[in-house]
């Protein structure tokens, strides 16, 4: 316990150092903080656009149009700024050679990869709550946000998509120890899951349509069960690429 | 007892064989010299002992406990000193090695004053700037007291004077000169002079097999030689030299007098 609050330390005080947390709040606030703003700006945006002879109909932004635009910044952005951000957790390491000084002093190697998630994790966190708290601020300034039916599954859906991201990370960089080794297993896993989503009724199982995809569980036009299988599916990959990435650790050559 | 003993100790990468059946043995409270050339398997054979790299057959034993690979037990005996020790740029000197203290276990009262010890033995006291900022000699120095925070029993440095100035070189030679009688120590390297400046013992790698293994008294004696260099620790006269070998019916064919090696001329101005 001593050597993972001591490595989880040390996680976070990189993160300040290297100013990726501050990358990753400032950017995550100001997505959480657009979604209404460009909610409520776009009509105004597209009427400023003149008369060009089309006819555009623009109807009244709602509350709803703030979220449709989060879950799509989330989504989008947000998810490339955390596949970036992380891309160097583990893989920095094993290239580098960092490790080496704090295992040969008995670091256990479960410990490097348990702090390792913990630390992106309540990274994360924290960026997705502010993003969120930015989101629900400002819409709530703009409009009545009324009832939000099925908040906490819709609005925890693109948190665990990010978990599964930084689990990928951890696997792929402890996989290939390199920085490419772990972007493209990232970069291939979405891939290969949104080729996936072509697949008719695939989307209710595949943890994709969690990043960004919930929007109708607060709308009324979709209903949990929708979405439970891929919840459950992308909990049970973060697990176990997590697990993975601690037995393929402990077999690595150092 | 010994510090370290390897036994029939075999590893191939890929088809090539870096190491085979090798067997060696370093008693305690002695600074052991591992000599090889580049490629020799010195890096290879220290990564084992330390459970970093699998051995494909033999034995590793450190005071007497079998070393496994993973996650060995017996690191908590070993200091290690890589080649080229990597830390963390962003942190200061006394943050890493407080890491490191936490790390190896050390509790906060004791990792302090432990800190400043080593700090103070490898001349880092003041240097509290980024480790980024470093040179080569003050990464290597810190080095050192990373490896030397768990106070362990046996120190294993690779090559750790190979990509130093002499002065640097210097430096670290010193510090392992000075931690022996606490810590058994041994270091690879290539610098043959190293090794007859500090080392007790010497074992030769060669082709993956132990071809010499003697302490370094016994090394010198070993061989009969028309040829001695000596070096005393006050002026001599020539003169006084030769009249006591000719009384002891020695008499020299040729005899120089050592010029300033540039190696001392640069040691004195790099000061």
């Amino acid at each position: 316990m001593r050597q993972f609050l001591a490595f989880s330390k040390k996680e976070f005080h990189e993160s300040a150092a290297t100013f990726r947390l501050y990358i990753l709040l400032g950017l995550f606030v100001m997505f959480g903080m657009m979604s209404p703003l460009l909610a409520k700006l776009t009509p105004e945006i597209i009427k400023s656009l003149g008369d060009t002879g089309m006819m555009i109909s623009v109807h009244e932004p709602t509350s709803l149009d703030a979220w449709a635009q989060f879950f799509h910044n989330v989504g989008q952005m947000g998810m490339l700024v955390l596949i970036i951000v992380f891309c160097g957790t583990m893989s920095n390491e094993l290239s580098k050679g960092t490790l080496v000084n704090l295992l040969t002093k008995g670091m256990k190697r479960h410990t490097v990869i348990a702090s390792k998630m913990f630390a992106s994790s309540v990274l994360w966190t924290f960026a997705y709550l502010l993003c969120f708290g930015a989101g629900f601020a400002y819409t709530a300034y703009f409009w009545d946000i009324g009832e939000l039916p099925h908040a906490l599954l819709a609005f925890a859906a693109p948190w665990l998509f990010g978990e599964l991201l930084l689990a990928t990370h951890v696997f792929g960089g402890t996989l290939f120890g390199n920085i490419y080794g772990s972007l493209l297993s990232c970069i291939g896993a979405v891939i290969l899951m949104n080729l996936l989503s072509i697949l008719p009724g695939a989307s209710k199982y595949n943890p994709v349509t969690l990043s960004g995809g919930t929007l109708p569980l607060l709308s009324g036009a979709g209903k949990p069960s929708d979405f439970i299988p891929a919840v459950l599916i992308c909990a049970a990959a973060v697990v176990l690429l997590t697990a993975g990435s601690i037995v393929m650790f402990n077999r690595k050559k150092m | 007892m010994n510090a370290l003993d390897l036994r029939s100790v075999s590893k191939s990468f890929g088809g090539k064989r870096v190491l085979d059946d090798m067997s060696f043995s370093v008693p305690e409270h002695c600074v052991f010299g591992f000599v090889g050339t580049n490629g020799a398997g010195k890096t290879t054979t220290m990564k084992m002992i330390l459970g970093l790299l699998k051995a494909d057959c033999g034995e590793i034993d450190v005071y007497g406990e079998r070393v496994s690979f993973g996650a060995t037990k017996t690191n908590r005996l070993i200091g290690y000193l890589p080649d080229v020790p990597e830390f963390y740029g962003y942190m200061r000197p006394k943050q890493y090695l407080g890491l490191c203290a936490e790390i190896a276990g050390l509790d906060e009262k004791s990792a302090q004053p432990r800190i400043a010890e080593l700090l103070d033995l490898v001349g880092l006291s003041d240097a509290n700037r980024k480790i980024g900022g470093f040179s080569r000699g003050m990464k290597q120095r810190l080095g050192v007291a990373q490896a030397l925070i768990g106070d362990p029993k046996l120190l294993i440095c690779d090559e750790p004077t190979s990509a130093l100035d002499p002065v640097g070189r210097k430096e670290i030679l010193d510090i392992l000169r000075k931690i022996k009688a606490k810590t058994t120590v041994v270091f690879s390297t290539h610098i043959l002079s190293d090794v007859e400046r500090i080392c007790d013992r010497v074992a030769v790698l060669n082709k993956g097999k132990i071809v010499l293994e003697s302490a370094m008294g016994d090394l010198k004696l070993q061989e009969k030689s028309t040829s001695f260099t000596f070096e005393f620790n006050r002026e001599i006269a020539t003169d006084e030299i030769l009249r006591v070998l000719r009384e002891n019916n020695l008499e020299p064919i040729k005899y120089e007098t050592a010029e300033h090696t540039i190696e001392s001329l640069f040691l004195g101005v790099a000061k």
